[in-house]
C-alpha cells in the first residue's frame, strides 16, 4: 500500500493553468433511468454517455478533455459563442433524452469531476438534497411565459382623426408620450396579475431577469420572464390558460412555451 | 392521484396532483439558446466539493450577457 501525501494531492487538484488529461462532465442526475433512454444519444464531442449509480440516483456523464473543459480554457471558451452554442445544445439534448422518461435534476453547464469515483462521491454527499429536488420535479415540467410590450402598442394615435393644426399636433404628441408612460406601468401591473394567475395554477414559479431585447430578438419591453412548474396532467389547462391570457390582452405579446425539462426548479438548497 | 371528473379543471388544484407513478414517455418542446443560457448558467443543480469546475452564478450571467450582447452588436454592425 502506497501512502499518499494529501498535500501533493490537493496541490495537483488545484493546478488548472496547464490542464491535461480528462474529466467526467455531468449532465444531470436522475432516478429510475430507462435502460434505453440514452440509446443513440452521444455526449460532448461525440463521446459515449455513461452512468454512475449511487443507491437510487443515476448521474449521466461523458469524458471531456481538460485542455478544453478545465477552468482556464473554459473561461476563455465562454466568451466564444461559436464554442458555447453547440455545448449548450448538447447539454440540453442529453438532459431532454433523460427527462422524457425519468425525474431529472439538470446540472449547471460545465460541472466536471475528476473521475467516476468523484461523481459517485458527489451523489453520496448530496443524496438527500438530490432526492428532494427529484421529488419536486417528478411528473412535472417547466413552462416559460414571457410578456413583452410591443413598441407599436405604446402611445398609438387615432388615424381616424385628421391633424387639424400645429397646436393639435403638439397636443397629440404630448398625449402619446403620457400614454406611453401610462401603458408601461399598466403593462407592469398586468404582468403582475398574469404572473399571480399562472402561479396559482402551478406548483412552483420563478421569475427570471427580463431578457435584453437585443438577445431575445423581440422589440419592446419585457415585463415578465417567468418559469412555472406544472404537473404533466395539468399541462393542457395550463397551456389553454396562457392562450386565454394572450387572446384577452392583444396589446401584449404573451409568449408561452413548454413543456421543458425542469431547468429552473431542480436547484439544491443553498448552502 | 387526482383525476379530472365531470369536467373539473385540473389546473385549479395542482398541489393536490402528481402521484409520481404515472410518468411515461412525454414530448418536450424545444428551448431557444437565450432561454437555455438563462437557465444553464443561472440556475440548475450546483454540486460543490472536489468538482474541478462548476461555474458560479453571478459573474457567469455577466459573462453571458457581455458575450451575447457583444456578438449581437457585432451582427448588427456588420455592413
Amino acid at each position: 500500500m502506497v501512502e499518499r501525501d494529501p498535500d501533493v494531492e490537493s496541490a495537483a487538484a488545484t493546478v488548472t493553468d496547464e490542464p491535461s488529461g480528462t474529466g467526467r462532465y455531468m449532465y444531470a442526475v436522475c432516478r429510475g433511468l430507462d435502460a434505453h433512454a440514452l440509446d443513440g444519444v452521444e455526449g460532448l464531442g461525440g463521446a459515449p454517455l455513461a452512468t454512475v449509480q449511487h443507491d437510487e440516483l443515476t448521474a449521466v456523464v461523458s469524458t471531456v478533455m481538460l485542455s478544453e473543459f478545465g477552468e482556464q480554457p473554459l473561461r476563455r471558451h465562454l466568451e466564444d459563442l461559436a464554442w458555447l452554442e453547440p455545448v449548450v445544445s448538447k447539454h440540453d439534448e442529453v438532459v431532454r433524452a433523460i427527462s422524457v422518461s425519468a425525474p431529472t435534476a439538470p446540472l449547471r453547464l460545465a460541472t466536471i469531476c475528476f473521475d467516476d469515483d468523484a461523481v459517485g462521491a458527489r451523489l453520496r454527499e448530496w443524496y438527500l438534497p438530490l432526492m428532494q429536488a427529484l421529488d419536486r420535479v417528478d411528473g412535472r415540467a417547466e413552462w416559460s411565459v414571457k410578456v413583452v410590450v410591443s413598441p407599436r402598442s405604446e402611445g398609438s394615435t387615432d388615424p381616424e382623426k385628421p391633424v387639424l393644426s400645429g397646436a393639435d399636433y403638439l397636443r397629440r404628441k404630448k398625449e402619446a408620450a403620457q400614454g406611453r408612460v401610462a401603458s408601461e406601468s399598466a403593462a407592469q401591473e398586468l404582468a403582475r396579475s398574469i404572473h399571480e394567475d399562472l402561479s396559482r395554477r402551478a406548483v412552483a414559479s420563478r421569475e427570471l431577469p427580463a431578457q435584453d431585447a437585443r438577445l431575445s430578438g423581440r422589440p419592446g419591453t419585457m415585463v415578465l420572464n417567468a418559469a412555472y412548474l406544472v404537473p404533466d396532467e395539468a399541462a393542457e389547462p395550463f397551456a389553454a390558460r396562457i392562450a386565454e391570457i394572450a387572446a384577452g390582452n392583444p396589446e401584449l405579446l404573451v409568449d408561452g412555451r413548454g413543456p421543458w425539462p425542469p431547468y429552473s426548479f431542480a436547484m439544491l438548497e443553498q448552502r | 392521484m387526482t383525476i379530472a371528473q365531470g369536467g373539473a379543471l385540473l389546473g385549479d388544484h395542482p398541489d393536490a396532483t402528481t402521484g409520481g407513478g404515472q410518468r411515461g414517455s412525454r414530448e418536450l418542446a424545444p428551448t431557444s439558446l437565450v432561454d437555455l443560457l438563462d437557465r444553464l448558467l443561472g440556475t440548475g443543480v450546483v454540486l460543490a466539493g472536489d468538482v474541478i469546475v462548476s461555474l458560479a452564478g453571478v459573474d457567469l450571467v455577466e459573462i453571458k450577457l457581455h458575450l451575447l450582447i457583444t456578438s449581437v452588436r457585432a451582427e448588427m454592425d456588420r455592413p
